[in-house]
């Protein structure tokens, strides 16, 4: 008799453990996974996804959930390194997550959407800009911010048209996203028959641009466009201002990081850069930025609404089909527009904005910034 | 002077610059190998520690105001110097102390380790994002040629750098060869065993290189930390490396040889960015090291020395 209790007691336990585990899988999350630097120089960014994303997650939950459903954000940290970022996807896969906002570097963002396609996970990315991500064809991968090459080509024809300098240098980072954007700069000058007098990278981590900067001096440039982010341009401001090289600095939105002015003091007074549009500063938004604000969170991080509307196409195409299905999901996207936090947002088939998210921007000392003239 | 002297003067001068604070790194791992044979390659992490600290101690009196600039940077520099040479003392104790005489291979790997504990410990106690200080020092000592050309300027906290690095330099070289504590250091440099037998606790010698090394390094993180402005947790690799280079490129174990292979290492870099595009520096750099070592496989001052193993 004990001996059948025993092993009664066993299935008992089993069945109760399945239904545990149905229970759980029947209490309809959905989860998202932030994929992005949590960790490392470049973390703000990381922040600026995370702010937006949970901000859109909340409102959501507040306002009944997607379909009933409550979201959770998972944040997955890259360290804006392509290894550890493949570790990421690989890991959101394993635990059966399959919408992913992130990830935030170009060239972390690349080797994990190639996982992302194969293993049919729904990916946005508010940050990455560099065109090769989309270039492959990929179905499952898309942006809520332009592409690095409008981003250039608007730098250069602003360089050409506004700024018109008589000698121009273009520095990159010689990563991913900062060549690919000096690149392109290059390109759109050279086309109209400006030749930049110097092209040339310079290694991302270094600290001593003294070698540089002579060699600006005596080339004379008076308009240099830095290619990268802003732990290098705020040391080459800072040690340009130290050897008096008096010339225009520009740079992508990459530098747009109030840490800039922490490195380079009022060197950064008047840095041009081109960045998304200060949705922040959009009246539609103003709901938005209040709750954002109420948690003592910066809403004014040019991913934060980008990563907002993310969670916002994501949502809208749940309701609309009434399926998490991540590759049904993406083909819905494709499909249709979608009213969000950037605007109307509408893709063509490479999974790109179909309009330009970019303006250019004056940087201010204080951190701050105005739209150029 | 035309143009192009100008322009090779000033890329002289900012190679010296940042080849004296790789001297000053250089000597801790010089010191270390020429005693103990083991490259102590959580030396980097020191110099990070330095770094750290002097920001740390300079932000804090600032704050506080009231105090004259040169007595913060003083105050910082003993603390940093104080701080760091306990940091250096404690991972000699902690991480290579138990390990010597086994395999050398363990001791590397065991500094290696301590690298990255010391580099992740201060990620997480002091974040890992830059973190930055506003320039103090400005200015320049001289200017030469002319605005329309190509204008030389040496600043202030260059020459601070070289004043600074000459005089530790000076002392340094003073106390190794004049002191009883620097014949014993150089005692234990030629033959560890038989020092021992001789009387001198090698123990303590041991530690004391460690903690000059430290010192030194904290040294150069203040004046790296003052002249770049900005810091992270991960500074410490690449100097530590750039470093360890010019301790092998001037001869390692060799003290002179570490401060020669600094200013040689730093005006290279300096040189190969004015002259070729700049992401050639680090390339042309070790690429050097490579070629000495295969011509001259003791670095320039090294002596050919008996292997030890």
């Amino acid at each position: 008799m004990a001996k059948s209790f025993k092993r009664f007691s066993k299935t008992l336990l089993a069945a109760a453990t399945a239904l545990t585990i149905a229970g759980t899988a029947h209490a309809e999350t959905l989860k998202i996974a932030l994929a992005g630097p949590a960790t490392g120089p470049v973390a703000q960014y990381g922040d600026m996804q995370k702010i937006g994303v949970l901000a859109a997650i909340e409102n959501l939950n507040a306002n009944g959930g997607i379909n009933g459903m409550d979201v959770e954000g998972v944040i997955y940290d890259d360290a804006c390194d392509p290894k550890q970022a493949v570790a990421v996807a690989n890991k959101i896969v394993n635990d059966g997550i399959t919408h992913v906002v992130g990830h935030l570097c170009s060239s972390s963002t690349e080797p994990a959407s190639d996982i992302y396609e194969e293993e049919g996970v729904l990916m946005i990315t508010a940050a990455s800009t560099s065109p090769t991500i989309t270039e492959k064809g990929y179905g499952m991968i898309f942006r809520t911010i332009g592409l690095d090459s409008l981003q250039g080509s608007m730098a250069s024809q602003y360089i050409l048209e506004t700024a018109k300098p008589s000698k121009i240098a273009v520095i990159h980072d010689k990563q991913q996203y900062g060549e690919g954007l000096a690149t392109v700069v290059r390109d759109g000058l050279t086309a109209a028959g400006v030749e930049p007098v110097m092209f040339e990278g310079v290694t991302a981590g270094d600290k001593d641009f003294s070698a540089l900067i002579a060699k600006l001096q005596k080339a004379d440039v008076d308009f240099i466009y830095y290619g990268g982010y802003h732990p290098e341009l705020g040391l080459i401001l800072r040690q340009s201002a130290e050897k008096g090289l008096k010339a225009q600095f520009m740079g992508p939105e990459g530098i747009v990081n109030s840490d800039l002015a922490k490195i380079a003091g009022d060197a950064v007074e008047g840095v041009l850069a081109t960045a998304p549009k200060a949705f922040d500063q959009n009246p539609e938004n103003a709901e938005r930025v209040k709750a954002i604000e109420a948690k003592g969170e910066d809403p004014t991080g040019p991913f934060v609404f980008p990563a907002y509307a993310a969670v916002q196409i994501m949502a809208d195409t749940i309701k609309a089909i009434d399926s998490t299905d991540a590759v049904k999901m993406a083909e819905y996207i494709k499909a249709n527009s979608f009213d969000t936090a950037i605007g109307t947002v509408k893709y063509d088939d490479k999974g790109d904005l179909t309009e330009s998210t970019f303006l250019v921007y004056e940087l201010h000392s204080d951190g701050s910034k105005t739209p150029a003239q | 002077m035309t143009e192009a002297s100008l322009y090779l003067l000033q890329q002289i001068i900012n190679g010296l610059t940042i080849g004296s604070t790789y001297a000053l790194i250089a000597i801790g791992y010089t010191m270390v190998y020429g005693i103990i044979g083991m490259i102590n390659f959580a030396h980097g992490e020191i110099y990070m520690i330095g770094s750290y600290v002097s920001f740390i101690v300079i932000t804090g009196l600032l704050a506080m105001g009231s105090f004259a600039l040169p007595l913060v940077l003083f105050i910082a520099l003993l603390v940093a110097m104080l701080i760091a040479s306990t940091y250096g003392w404690t991972v000699e104790r902690v991480a290579y102390r138990p390990l010597r005489g086994s395999n050398r291979l363990i001791a590397l790997i065991s500094a290696i380790g301590m690298s990255i504990f010391l580099q992740n410990y201060v990620a997480l106690s002091q974040g890992s994002r830059d973190v930055a200080l506003a320039p103090l020092i400005s200015g320049s000592v001289l200017e030469l040629g002319s605005l329309e050309t190509f204008e030389v300027t040496l600043s202030w906290m260059q020459l601070l750098i070289w004043v600074v690095t000459l005089v530790t330099m000076t002392a340094l070289t003073l106390f190794i060869s004049r002191s009883r504590m620097g014949r014993a250091c150089r005692a234990c440099a030629e033959d560890l065993g038989m020092t021992n037998l001789l009387g001198i606790d090698t123990n303590r010698i041991i530690s004391l290189t460690f903690v000059i090394g430290a010192a030194l390094a904290a040294i150069a993180g203040l004046l790296l930390g003052l002249y770049y402005g900005v810091i992270n947790p991960f500074i410490g690799f690449m100097a530590g490396l750039k470093a360890f280079t010019a301790a092998v490129l001037g001869g390692i174990g060799s003290i002179p040889g570490a401060m020669l292979g600094g200013l040689i290492l730093g005006v290279t870099e300096a040189l190969t960015a004015a002259y070729f595009p700049s992401e050639y520096k680090d390339v042309v750099a070790f690429g050097l090291l490579v070629t000495i070592l295969l011509f001259r496989p003791t670095g320039i001052l090294g002596k050919p020395e008996v292997e030890k193993v």
